[in-house]
């Protein structure tokens, strides 16, 4: 297949939602180690809400779906991965544009909006232990995949992948932003849950596109 | 009058907050919205609902955000991407308490957004100096008085008779009083040799340390240089109706 379909789009946000709550318990387990034990619970609770106000407004294309996502993140989640996560989404959504259908260069480049969104909200860079770390390697896996002629199934497998190594990356590093940089040189030798969960949104956004 | 949006974690926290700084203040108050908690009581701040309180706020030419850490200040600052006028809307860099107390006291004496600021610049400068007076040469100082062409000056000396001298309350008397007349105010800790700062600045004058038995000395110097000090002697001498 070519390009994202509006179902598929669809299916990749409320796989998402599946997949956080299934690991609920190990993002908070994570973030109790190293910040306020709060981000499987804020996640689940703002997927659950993005899931039911989705089905109640059905989006009537991928920036009328990305804001809904976005601001109802932003308005459940509680913790500072709403205004990060809301951002990422509105960004994405406002790259894409009122379309129902994105094919792989069109998707990476809002994907690289909603990332760059991150980044400016967040103040974060590379390196810092945060979602950006998985987040940025995924795009930059996408937007080469692309650039090597990969079709939208293997750019979004790569970027999963790079997500996944972005995450692991992460346990080692010394928190620099967030609750989790209040422990300085003890955050070091533990998995960062944001990272974590950003790592789920690509392995979603790839089963999404391989199954339709 | 300039407005407030306070932005919390907690909703407890927001309301004892307001509380402690509208104390300060009770016959008039600035506008303050609260933007605190998650919507089922828990922690957690909402960017919609920050944006929500800001707009609420119409009336005021100005409004000043506090907050206290993480989330908040990223919500705050998303929110303002939704508000309707975010020219007017200022997020305060202070201690979230400390930014409160001081800022509502200066708006409440009708200061402008630039008085404000400088106030709230300072904020956690005025608690380090405090911590750290004696030990440290290289804190940072209070804010300097201004200086005014010298048209009339006046002064007075006494000794701060009231329980527990120049705390929160009295201070921000002191600066809502001395806010009334055109002139520059500035007080010093004669005894501790602490000063002088602008006495339009709550923070500067708690930093000053004034306890009870402590003298002070406060000048004044402009148009109504006299009445100034005519009416801060009276407050002090009086202990500011507490002692």
């Amino acid at each position: 297949m070519t390009a994202a379909t509006l179902e598929t789009l669809t299916a990749w946000i409320s796989g998402f939602r599946d997949q956080i709550v299934q690991h609920q318990a190990e993002l908070t387990e994570l973030d109790s180690v190293i910040g306020d034990a709060d981000h499987g619970s804020n996640m689940a609770r703002g997927m659950e809400a993005v899931v039911g106000a989705v089905k109640a407004t059905p989006p009537a294309d991928a920036a009328a779906l990305f804001k809904t996502v976005g601001m109802t993140l932003v308005s459940t989640v509680g913790g500072a991965s709403g205004p990060l996560y809301g951002t990422f989404f509105l960004r994405l959504g406002g790259a894409a544009g009122a379309t129902s259908e994105l094919d792989a260069a069109a998707l990476g480049a809002a994907l690289r909006a909603g990332a760059e969104g991150v980044r400016t909200r967040g103040k974060a860079e590379p390196g810092d232990k945060t979602m950006l770390d998985a987040m940025l390697p995924a795009v930059d896996a996408w937007e080469t995949a692309v650039a090597a002629g990969s079709d939208l199934a293997a750019a979004a497998s790569a970027a999963a992948d790079a997500a996944d190594a972005g995450r692991d990356a992460t346990i080692p590093l010394v928190a620099r932003k967030g609750r989790a940089s209040y422990l300085g040189e003890r955050s070091a030798g533990h998995q960062d849950p944001g990272a974590t969960s950003t790592a789920l949104l690509f392995t979603t956004l790839r089963d999404a596109v391989t199954a339709a | 009058m300039i407005g407030f949006v306070v932005v919390s974690h907690s909703r407890p926290l927001a309301e004892a907050a307001v509380a402690l700084a509208t104390q300060m203040v009770a016959e008039g108050p600035p506008p303050i919205e609260i933007a605190a908690g998650s919507a089922d009581g828990g922690f957690g701040t909402d960017a919609a609902a920050i944006a929500a309180a800001i707009d609420r706020l119409d009336a005021s030419e100005d409004v000043v955000v506090l907050m206290d850490l993480g989330s908040a200040v990223l919500s705050a600052e998303m929110a303002l991407e939704f508000v309707e006028r975010p020219d007017r809307v200022h997020l305060s860099p202070a201690p979230f308490v400390e930014g409160l107390v001081a800022a509502v006291v200066l708006a409440a004496t009708g200061a402008d957004w630039a008085s404000i600021r400088t106030e709230l610049g300072g904020a956690y400068a005025q608690k380090a100096h405090h911590l750290e007076a004696g030990s440290d040469e290289s804190a940072p100082t209070p804010p300097a008085p201004e200086r005014a062409p010298a048209d009339d000056e006046a002064s007075f000396e006494a000794v701060v008779i009231n329980p527990s001298g120049l705390h929160a309350r009295p201070a921000a008397t002191f600066v809502k009083t001395a806010a009334r007349f055109d002139a520059l105010v500035e007080i010093e800790n004669v005894d501790a040799g602490s000063g002088p700062v602008s006495a339009a600045s709550l923070l500067a004058l708690i930093a000053l340390g004034i306890g009870r038995g402590a003298r002070v000395r406060v000048r004044a110097r402009g148009r109504e240089a006299q009445p100034a000090i005519d009416a801060l002697r009276a407050l002090v001498e009086d202990g500011f109706g507490e002692a």
